[in-house]
């Protein structure tokens, strides 16, 4: 042993670290089929969860009912046989730092949803799934948080607990249908207001959500067409 | 009685972050609230404790001439394991602010310099003890960063707004300017407290190199106590 660790022959070092690095393969390889199929499901259940967020009851599984188009990839939530409303996925790279990835609940007019109406405030099934922008700045128009405080974890949860929280900019979009001219943010001559501190995140998330609304007012025909074959 | 003192030193004496200036990337970067500090802090120590324990089993086989690129090797396949296993079991919120943290954990001073420093010269479980002490003063330090640069941004302390109507977020502290002021606070308190203790016991107190700013001509800060 003490020869191995004093040795300066290349062949006995090269042949030693090759050992080392097979057995990191292999362990590598464990541990990568292990950790692949609790992977898979907990990227599935992120995309359950922002579904189950934007679409009304459903009693299909819409993960599996997809169908892409320019981008967008929908999903078709079915009840009673028959489609009852889309939500689709989008992303923009135009945020502040880059990918922005947004979940739009549709009915089937191609209007976007309203969750729920809190305080006379419409609440619209508009998510940002995945986004990296500015924390406290681009996060605000992207976040959709409840806001704990050191009283609030030692009450009860009030009645609308189980809804999204509201958030000012992405509330704008319920009820809106595309239209041929995309939408802007007010500073670019549009009707949406925007955060200041945060004009790119809002340009971003207004058009990827313009962009997927326009995209099924486009092709709504074929796409539910499309879902309502699936579940057949 | 070696092997608790091989735990403490890495709290306080010998802390990773505040006394032996290491593995800085993480600390600046992830500390941007209490949760990614606490995260971090158990993400390196569970990568830091497998690699001491199986690096201090093997170091008198590895040969010295490429003992630096096997440690390596050990290292970057504990963070891949790590990181394969925060993605499968981690909350998803927790995964996706570390992400991209995570496989930066390869090239942290701390994992390195213990294996190459500690566990490459002592038996195994000396070698656990030290990997937890050091995981746990990264992991405190990170944490009590995050804490206060969350506390000082927000008014919160683990995402729970403690101070309730504090409603708009100074974002200075979460940004990286931010840290690195706290950092320097917090260093300057760790010496603070460190000489205090040592002009008690009657020593001389030496900072820590890096930490002392005395052998630099910029300004002025120092010189007199020197000549007298």
């Amino acid at each position: 042993m003490k020869k191995l660790k004093e040795t300066e022959n290349i062949l006995v070092l090269g042949i030693f670290l090759g050992v080392c690095a097979a057995i990191a393969a292999l362990v590598l390889a464990y541990v990568a089929k292990v950790t692949d199929e609790p992977i898979k499901k907990m990227k599935m259940q992120e995309v359950n969860n922002a579904l189950k967020e934007v679409l009304p009851a459903f009693d299909n599984s819409p993960g599996n009912n997809i169908y892409k188009k320019d981008g967008v990839t929908f999903y078709g939530a079915m009840k009673d046989g028959k489609l009852a409303a889309v939500a689709a996925s989008g992303k923009t790279m135009k945020g502040y730092s880059g990918k922005i990835v947004a979940m739009v609940g549709l009915d089937l007019t191609g209007k976007i949803r309203t969750i729920a109406e809190v305080d006379g405030k419409k609440l619209s099934a508009v998510l940002i799934t995945e986004q990296k922008e500015t924390p406290g700045l681009g996060t605000v128009v992207c976040e959709r948080k409840r806001q704990k405080t050191i009283i609030s974890i030692f009450e009860k949860p009030g009645k609308d607990a189980h809804l999204p929280a509201n958030n000012k900019i992405l509330d704008q979009f319920a009820d809106k249908e595309a239209g041929k001219t995309p939408w802007q943010v007010t500073k670019a001559g549009g009707k949406f207001d925007y955060m200041t501190g945060a004009t790119i995140s809002s340009k971003a998330v207004t058009g990827v959500v313009y962009n997927i609304a326009h995209t099924f007012a486009v092709n709504r025909v074929e796409i539910i067409k499309e879902l309502s074959k699936a579940a057949k | 009685m070696s092997l608790i003192k091989d735990f403490t030193k890495g709290i306080w004496k010998e802390n990773p972050v505040l006394v032996m200036l290491l593995g800085m990337c993480p600390t600046l970067a992830v500390t941007s609230n209490a949760e990614n500090g606490l995260s971090m802090g158990v993400a390196t120590t569970a990568v830091l404790l497998g690699c001491n324990i199986v690096i201090s089993m093997v170091r008198n086989i590895v040969p010295k001439k490429i003992r630096i690129p096997v440690y390596i090797v050990v290292i970057a396949t504990f963070v891949t394991v790590v990181e394969m296993l925060m993605a499968a079991y981690a909350p998803p919120a927790i995964n996706k602010s570390l992400g991209i943290f995570i496989p930066l954990i390869v090239v942290n001073c701390i994992v390195l310099g213990r294996a190459e420093a500690f566990a490459s010269k002592t038996g195994v479980v000396r070698s656990i003890m030290d990997a937890l002490g050091m995981g746990l003063g990264f992991a405190l330090a990170l944490t009590a960063l995050g804490g206060a640069r969350e506390f000082l941004a927000t008014g919160s302390l683990f995402q729970i707004k403690i101070i309730i109507p504090w409603s708009v977020d100074f974002m200075l502290w979460t940004s990286a300017p931010g840290a690195f002021i706290i950092l320097g606070c917090f260093l300057a308190g760790m010496n603070k407290l460190n000489m205090r203790k040592a002009v008690k016991n009657g020593e001389v107190y030496i900072p820590p190199q890096g930490l002392d700013c005395r052998h630099c001509r910029l300004c002025d800060i120092g010189v007199e106590e020197e000549i007298e």
